[in-house]
């Protein structure tokens, strides 16, 4: 299996890992299922201005898979909630050199990006 | 000649012959060593298997005693079985996990065991060979441990059970 540089760079040191207090501020995605063998858990706490100020994941999954929801809590630090939801997998896949069959790892890590900022809205309302 | 007159008439047929004999003489030293080899490779099976069975919530897949001697093929629940693979890059392993074979679907093979989804998706299958030594099962004990230990630290999944949650009982959002 040819993994990019990058890939085996976020598998050995990985981003971001953990777990963020589950209060009003941060808004939880897991997106996947165990029988595909992808699961993503996306949190992201999201100040008062609405700027996403610390990002956190979990993932069962492979290689593509870590680092597709690694970066992405490196990227949507810093950022609005509507600039983080630009984020495409195209952008994911590029930047990590995924072949064609680990697209869908890109896919899933956009995914939880939406789903992340579904359910922060969702509280807010 | 009798026959064809093939090979330029050295002699007719087109039996391999070189191979003929050479099958011959594999069979004659799978004969005398057959037996002490099998318990050889055996006794490195068990040893590698004995180093990892005291980890939590690891299954084999399929039957202990029914087995060929030099096969052990494990599943590290909540541990997807690439990700594990790439930790052991200095191992040539193979994972029940069908992402390598670009589908989507667990391995067939560990259903139709009896495991389900996940349990497929994260297993290892580890063979051991005339050639395997002793250090190297150590070094794979050694390898195996941390890495299971470092994916579960990244899993979800570990952490819901860990938190006593049924997997079972979640609505997943797949697509």
């Amino acid at each position: 299996m040819a993994y990019s540089e990058k890939v085996l760079d976020h598998y050995e040191n990985p981003r971001n890992v953990g777990v963020l207090e589950d209060d009003d501020s941060v808004g939880t995605g897991m997106v996947g299922a165990p029988a595909c063998g992808d699961v993503m858990k996306l949190q992201i706490k999201v100040s008062d201005a609405g700027i996403i100020e610390d990002a956190k994941f979990k993932t069962y999954g492979c290689g593509s898979a870590i680092a597709s929801s690694s970066l992405v809590t490196e990227w949507v630090k810093g950022k609005s909630l509507d600039e983080a939801a630009e984020i495409k997998n195209t952008h994911i896949a590029e930047e990590l050199a995924l072949p064609p069959v680990k697209i869908h790892c890109s896919v899933l890590a956009e995914d939880a990006i939406a789903a992340a900022i579904d359910n922060y809205r969702s509280k807010k309302q | 000649m009798h026959g064809g007159g093939h090979e330029r008439g050295m002699r007719s047929g087109t039996l391999a012959t070189h191979q003929i004999v050479g099958m011959g003489e594999a069979f004659r030293i799978a004969r005398e060593e057959m037996a002490t080899e099998n318990e050889r490779i055996r006794m490195l099976r068990d040893r590698l298997y004995n180093g990892l069975n005291d980890m939590e919530e690891v299954y084999v897949n399929g039957d202990l005693e029914h087995r060929i001697a030099g096969n052990l093929n494990i599943s590290f629940n909540f541990v997807e079985g690439e990700s594990l693979i790439m930790a052991l890059r200095d191992l040539a392993v193979s994972s029940g996990s069908a992402c390598t074979s670009a589908s989507l679907e667990p391995s067939y093979v560990l259903r139709a065991l009896g495991r389900n989804d996940e349990l497929a998706h994260s297993s290892i299958r580890f063979t051991i060979g005339r050639f395997t030594s002793a250090e190297e099962i150590d070094y794979t004990i050694e390898l195996v441990r941390a890495a299971v230990e470092k994916l579960r630290d990244l899993s979800p999944l570990w952490d819901m059970y860990k938190d006593g949650i049924d997997l079972n009982s979640i609505e997943w959002a797949a697509h």
